[in-house]
């Protein structure tokens, strides 16, 4: 194992710990279940017991969901999460990648076979009680773990579309990608990620739309799925390949300092930083990707910061609850959302105090892990409910779902509601 | 996008956002993680040195000791700092009773005795002064659980016997709805915010009480309404009930945060907590803005006006290595402290004047800014406050969160109406 400097500082931070237990009482999994006994123990203590070329000592580390919360309160900056999901991935490589990580890790793939003509049917399958309940016995996916629903067209079809329909006027960009409002000075890259592409288009329609509205000509690139369903079931060989694709496709547009633009929080964490720490990537290429690469609302509010955004919104009057997802959080951004958001008049947005949605990525999608999760997400409905509102309003794909099927509400990215600010 | 930045969520950190908050100003508060809080007891320990009037103590200590922190709030500073507090605290119906008049003495989970000027209503009868001097009364109960690590009430009990308080202590039996594997305060004060899980742990008490009129719990009564709780258990078990602090994390820590963030919420401020401020910028004698730490790069963040408020050592504010020198995280502001290490400490461990060390800090004026070794202002539009400060020694003081609370609401005001 190469001891970079990643794996240097995370080896010393478990130094850093005073055994304060702070975390511990953060955790929001250790709060709701007796499988997992917290950060602090599978964390810094935990690893003291493991050894390289020794088989794992870990059972509970697995019921860790990643959400990270333990990072954000610890007083000393030990960094529990990364700790947690290394040995998870030193479990998957003495035991092999289990079948349901496989399914949950490659899920792009269903969205591949199943968004367009066919979605009709998947999601058919996919909410048929009977079909979940075989697939909750064998592979324990749990049955009633809210899976998005197949779009009947993908993203990247819609966008093609729209480009050919503007075909007179679009410009020539490298090959395999798209792009509109040529003729613009101003270039973007959107990273629309897989479930912009093939459950919720209309978050990367209003992303360009809004993108566009600022006068800039976006790039739908050619890309691949982040990797971070691999890489959070510890399928850290299978993620890195993921990654070297992508950075392959976006260096050409960081070599020219062109934005890289998400809507997903989880992809564009994996791209600038989960992919690379976890997997000690650290060359040249991967970080030039990783520095341009921004999330929209970070990006929009730097744009606002230098007095350039478009701020030319009509009153939108409603009072919505908003959700900070633990991906966003990692960023540690503060709150860029909410930050733009409340420059449109009329819109109250109220933030959510809870620590997670629960899910976490593919956590909740566990049959044995799907309780906890809607344990966790408990706090998060009841405010969400408590509010009122038909809408709710949350920035990463995954507990967008968990909310809505916690809640009952509809659950919108913020860029759909600042598309419609713009009139 | 917001104009006024709070460096660091502690007590001071808190406070000079919620006094900004008052201005009208949308504070940003940017915190490397939780504050010394946590660690703590939620007490407010104004000057537990002092054996009559605190009031009187800190009077003589401003006129006496100029470049002491308290004095740079000033005695109207101290007690508008410590009203606005207990208000706050009020209105979240978690309410702290006490007074400049005296210190009272609040027992520890060891069974130690600690004065404390101002504490959570929770914690009210537990102050050993009660009972007459003799402690003619009946012996106190003390109560927890085996199943919460480093609380033992027998132990607690000896020592306070020992001390002249006779007392007792007991174990009481988990109720099965709570059966778990492993507990932490938090769990137990989740548990406390369940009415059922109170009712049986009353019911045991009264059977345990005798003659006892005072029963000592850990400090983890609720989180939700922890006022609430003592009042229940107090009606189920026929005794007066408190809390006593645990080691951490501190439950009181927990409410305080929460109450703190809530209010600076409501008035339109924010809380970032996981961003390191790594260093600033400034110009013409005005920090312009701070970079904290994100993925993939340095988050930016302009403003106009900052609070530095990063605590000490403990907080993460001051470092130093091994060749002894010292500097401050944030901003790299210069540092009054001992030269090398050799100076750092007095002959004694426990000696009468203190340790050099621990009176380290940044040196203000008396408008809080900040002064390099020169005596000139580094940041005309940045005030310090909390126990990154100078020139007091609050260990032996015994006045952290005190003069955390008074310096962040002074710094607070002197940013939104002074500077
Ligand atoms: C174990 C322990 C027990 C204590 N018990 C008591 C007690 O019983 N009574 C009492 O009065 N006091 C007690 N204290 C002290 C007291 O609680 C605090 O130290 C005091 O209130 C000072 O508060 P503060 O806000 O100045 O600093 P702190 O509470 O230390 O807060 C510092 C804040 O700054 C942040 N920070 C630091 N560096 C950076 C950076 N570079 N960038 C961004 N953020 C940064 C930290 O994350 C934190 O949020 C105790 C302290 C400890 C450690
Ligand atoms: S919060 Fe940090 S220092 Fe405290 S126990 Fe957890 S990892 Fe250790
Ligand atoms: S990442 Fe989340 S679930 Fe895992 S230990 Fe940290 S707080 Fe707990
Ligand atoms: S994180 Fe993004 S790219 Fe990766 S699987 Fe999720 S949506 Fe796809």
């Amino acid at each position: 194992m190469t001891h970079d400097h990643i794996e240097l500082s995370l080896e010393q931070s478990l130094d850093h710990c005073i055994k304060c237990n702070i975390c511990t009482a953060a955790c929001p999994v250790s709060a709701v279940t007796d499988l997992f006994p917290g950060p602090k123990y599978v964390g810094p203590q935990g690893q003291r017991f493991r050894m390289p070329g020794q088989p794992s000592p870990d059972e509970s580390v697995d019921y860790c969901s990643g959400c990270r919360v333990c990072n954000e309160v610890c007083p000393t900056g030990v960094r529990v999460m990364e700790l947690n999901t290394r040995a998870k991935a030193a479990i998957v490589e003495q035991n092999g990648l289990p079948l349901r990580a496989w399914l949950l890790g490659y899920q792009y793939w269903f969205g591949k076979l199943a968004c367009g003509p066919l979605a009709p049917l998947a999601n058919f399958g996919a909410s048929n009680p009977l079909l979940r309940t075989v697939v909750e016995r064998t592979v324990k996916i749990g049955r009633k773990a809210p899976l998005p629903k197949f779009s009947t067209y993908s993203f990247r079809s819609w966008f093609k579309q729209r480009t050919k329909s503007q075909a007179s006027k679009t410009a020539a960009v490298p090959d395999g990608s798209q792009s509109t409002a040529p003729g613009s000075r101003k270039q973007v890259v959107y990273f629309h990620g897989c479930s912009t592409n093939y459950y919720e288009p209309h978050v990367g329609q209003a992303a360009v739309e809004v993108l566009e509205r600022n006068g800039f000509e976006v790039i739908v690139a050619k890309q691949g799925c982040c990797g971070l369903p691999l890489l959070s079931n510890g399928a850290f060989k299978q993620a890195r390949s993921h990654h070297e694709y992508n950075v392959e496709q976006l260096l050409p547009y960081a070599q020219r300092g062109i934005p890289i633009i998400g809507t997903s929080t989880s992809c564009t964490l994996t791209i600038k930083e989960e992919a690379s720490e976890l997997l000690g990537m650290h060359e040249t290429a991967v970080r030039m990707v990783a520095e341009n690469t921004y999330d929209i609302f970070e990006f929009l509010r730097l744009l606002h910061d230098r007095g350039e955004l478009n701020t030319d919104f009509k009153p939108v009057q409603r009072s919505m609850p908003y959700h900070a997802p633990c991906q966003l959080r990692a960023h540690n951004l503060g709150r860029p959302a909410l930050d733009i958001l409340e420059l449109v008049p009329g819109l109250q947005l109220s933030e959510s105090t809870a620590a997670c949605c629960g899910l976490a990525g593919t956590y909740g999608y566990k049959a044995e892990k799907y309780q906890i999760a809607m344990d966790v997400g408990a706090g998060l409905f009841d405010f969400v409910r408590a509010s009122g509102s038909d809408t709710a309003v949350c920035d990463s794909e995954i507990c967008r779902w968990q909310i809505a099927h916690g809640s009952g509400l509809e659950v919108k990215h913020p860029i759909e509601i600042l598309r419609e600010a713009y009139g | 996008m917001r104009d006024t930045i709070v460096i660091g969520a502690g007590l001071s950190g808190l406070m000079g956002a919620l006094a900004l908050a008052d201005a009208g100003r949308r504070p940003l508060v940017l915190a490397k993680g939780q504050g010394a809080m946590q660690w703590a007891a939620g007490t407010i320990d104004v000057w537990g040195a002092a054996n009559g009037s605190l009031r009187a103590a800190l009077g003589e200590l401003i006129t006496t000791d100029p470049g002491h922190p308290y004095a740079r709030a000033g005695a109207a500073g101290v007690e508008a700092a410590i009203d606005r507090f207990r208000a706050l605290m009020e209105s979240a119906r978690y309410p702290y009773v006490g007074s400049l008049e005296r210190n009272v003495l609040l027992p520890t989970a060891l069974g130690a005795l600690r004065p404390a000027a101002f504490f959570p209503a929770t914690m009210a009868a537990g102050d050993m002064r009660l009972g007459g001097a003799a402690h003619a009364g009946p012996p106190l109960l003390l109560a927890g659980f085996h199943e919460l690590r480093d609380f033992f009430p027998p132990m607690a009990a000896e020592n306070l016997t020992g001390q002249g308080i006779p007392a007792r202590g007991v174990y009481l039996t988990l109720p099965p709805i709570a059966r778990r594997l492993d507990f932490n305060t938090r769990v137990f004060a989740q548990l406390f915010d369940d009415p059922a899980f109170r009712e049986d742990v009353g019911r045991q008490l009264r059977a345990a009480r005798g003659d006892a009129t005072r029963i000592g719990l850990p400090a983890v009564l609720g989180l939700r309404d922890p006022l609430g709780a003592v009042a229940h258990l107090q009606a189920l078990s026929g005794a007066q009930i408190f809390e006593i602090p645990t080691l951490p994390p501190s439950v009181p820590g927990m409410r305080l945060f929460t109450i703190f963030r809530e209010a600076i919420v409501k008035a339109g401020g924010r809380l970032q907590i996981g961003a390191e401020v790594l260093r600033g910028e400034g110009a013409d004698g005005a920090l312009t803005a701070v970079y904290s730490a994100a993925a993939a790069r340095e988050q930016t963040h302009r403003a106009n006006l900052f609070l530095l408020a990063t605590g000490g050592v403990a907080g993460g504010g001051v470092r130093t290595d091994h060749t002894g020198s010292t500097w401050e995280t944030a901003l790299g502001l210069p540092l009054q402290a001992p030269g090398g290490r050799g100076e750092w400490f007095a002959p004694r461990f426990l000696n009468e004047a203190g340790h050099p060390i621990y009176r380290a800090g940044i040196a203000t004026n008396p408008q809080l800014q900040p002064l390099d070794a020169a005596g000139a202002v580094v940041y005309r539009n940045v005030a310090v406050s909390g126990a990154a400060l100078a020139g007091s020694d609050p260990i032996r003081e015994r006045c952290y969160s005190g003069m955390a609370l008074a310096t962040g609401w002074r710094a607070g005001q002197i940013l939104s109406s002074e500077l």
